[in-house]
């Protein structure tokens, strides 16, 4: 299917889901919300672990720093949401660039570790900080309007998941691409590697980034264990993972669609729930190793032998 | 007029010295083949001409500006397109776009946008013989059709000079010949080329002039026909006549 006709059917969807407030209960709109900003994080993510090829766990310090920019902004200098907003956004871009450069030389395996020290490292210079309201966090005004939070979460996934469509039909999107498939062979194919790797860096931060700033103000408190949080991080890579990685709606897909496994699986089962949401991520992986975007594609080609295909896969 | 000329090269790794001391020059429009023994360092210089490796000493000049601190990508963009002996596919992208990625980063810009790029990928694999293939990803095609999609895909950046690292290897007699016209197409289109080959019938028909690698030092070099009977240049590859 053309991508035209994907996102007109997406467009729709948004139009769905934006009325979702006016008839569903506040549970749901809660439930909607936190979904929308899981959906961002994993799309955000896709950008630089899906499209480049490299798997960041240090996108929960852009998430935190977006987060700060709104809670530091608010609290501390009495700003607006959208200026504490713009000064998260800075902090993330910043980030992105300065850490950028030298992190993004190491491939593989040593990005990934040296990404996942950034949180821990982030999480410890913030608890210092007397601005960021040291260990013990900051608390925002309060305002009454879940309604604002999920139209805005859903305006922004709209936002992040149109960029990455163009992504996937552009010159820098195909730059990204080739890096991803062989890095030695797009250098030598004339694609700027060094910068095209930044400039998604940067791109995923941006987005990664405002959905921090809006979850801080939703919830109203930020402290550094939960604005740095490293389960964050795993959780949106398991989501565009189970999606589908390098698809434009397969991390959407997989957010909801974990989102809502992980939610039920909480009311009916509790303490249990966590166990069987790892169940359901391993069993995944298994059958779909692609993700789900993948097996959309490529069920009615092999029928039920698709995952037979996939397991025999899995064992050479 | 000389396109590219590398003035007194040396690349030393550590204790192995790769490139000893090596210059040579290729004027335009020629076919300048490069061979020697295996470990010789013909791999080496055209990853020193590329940009994929920085020399340790010399100068490597194109169009009469020296190229040294040009990055690889930059180097592409100039007009220097190259394949790999080990042939780097972009495995999971379909034929047609690994060769788009080349119209879309190639010399100048290159294509506009996707559909151009895809337009002039078709044309690449049609010249090369793989457009019959161009719907399948990379990674379904067997050795001789990704000889061809390396082609293809340095032909793409329409370059000015194109290095070919043993495009030859693994192929059958047909498929040698098929590859001989290609190469010889190509020239047509006025493309300087440096080419690694073993194959020494490939050699023979293709070159304008040959320059002879042994242990990273230039060992011979003029016309083809005068190269190839050079007692020293036999020796290198067949060892010394017992007497």
């Amino acid at each position: 299917m053309k991508l035209g006709y994907q996102l007109a059917i997406a467009g729709v969807g948004v139009a769905a889901l934006a009325t979702l407030p006016s008839w569903g209960s506040a549970v749901l709109v809660q439930f909607g919300t936190s979904a929308l900003i899981l959906a961002v994080l994993a799309q955000s993510w896709n950008i630089i672990g899906g499209y480049t090829g490299y798997s960041s766990f240090g996108n929960s310090v852009f998430y935190g720093l977006g987060g700060y920019g709104v809670a530091i902004g608010m609290v501390q200098y009495q700003w607006p949401f959208a200026a504490g907003l713009a000064l998260g956004i800075f902090l993330a871009l910043a980030f992105a660039f300065l850490i950028g450069l030298p992190v993004l030389r190491l491939r593989g395996h040593y990005f990934a570790i040296a990404t996942l020290g950034l949180a821990v490292v982030m999480t410890a210079i913030v608890s210092n900080l007397e601005i960021a309201g040291r260990n013990i966090g900051l608390i925002m005004p309060l305002v009454k309007g879940d309604t604002w939070f999920y139209e805005g979460s859903l305006a922004l996934l709209a936002v992040t998941t149109l960029a990455v469509a163009w992504i996937s039909r552009s010159r820098f999107g195909f730059g990204l691409i080739a890096i991803r498939e062989n890095e030695g062979a797009a250098s030598v194919m004339g694609v700027n590697t060094t910068l095209y790797k930044v400039l998604a860096f940067a791109l995923c931060s941006v987005f990664t980034a405002i959905a921090g700033g809006i979850h801080a103000y939703w919830i109203t408190f930020l402290d550094p264990e939960s604005a740095f949080d490293i389960g964050l991080n795993v959780k949106m890579i398991i989501m565009a993972v189970f999606g589908g990685p390098g698809t434009v709606f397969g991390p959407i897909l997989g957010a909801f669609v974990l989102s809502a496994i992980s939610e039920v699986l909480a009311s009916k089962l509790t303490s249990l729930a966590s166990i069987f949401f790892g169940v359901v991520i391993v069993v995944a992986v298994i059958f779909m190793p692609r993700g789900f975007a993948d097996l959309v594609r490529r069920f009615h080609q092999s029928g039920w032998r698709y995952f037979q295909e996939n397991i025999r896969a899995h064992s050479v | 007029m000389t396109i590219l000329e590398a003035q007194k090269v040396t690349k030393r790794y550590q204790g192995l010295l790769a490139i000893n001391d090596v210059s040579f020059s290729l004027e335009r429009g020629e076919i300048l083949g490069l061979i020697g023994p295996n470990g010789a360092g013909k791999t080496t210089l055209i990853n020193l001409v590329s940009g994929t490796q920085p020399p340790t000493a010399g100068t490597i000049v194109f169009e009469g500006a020296p190229i040294n601190g040009v990055p690889a990508y930059r180097r592409s963009h100039l007009g220097i397109g190259r394949t790999f002996q080990i042939m780097r596919p972009f495995p999971g992208l379909t034929v047609l776009d690994n060769v788009a990625v080349g119209a879309l980063f190639g010399t100048a810009g290159g294509a506009r946008n996707l559909a151009e790029a895809e337009e002039q990928a078709h044309r690449w694999l049609a010249f090369v013989g793989l457009d019959k293939r161009e719907r399948q990803r990379a990674d379904a095609l067997g050795g001789p059709d990704r000889k061809r999609l390396e082609l293809a895909k340095a032909l793409a950046l329409r370059p000015k000079l194109l290095l070919l690292d043993e495009v030859m290897a693994g192929l059958n007699h047909v498929e040698i010949e098929e590859v001989i016209a290609i190469i010889k197409k190509v020239r047509a289109e006025g493309i300087s080329i440096l080419v690694i080959e073993h194959v020494m019938k490939a050699i023979q028909s293709l070159s304008d002039r040959l320059i002879v690698l042994h242990h990273g030092e230039k060992l011979a070099e003029g016309k083809t026909e005068e190269v190839l009977t050079d007692t020293r240049v036999i020796e290198a590859y067949l060892g010394r006549r017992r007497s």
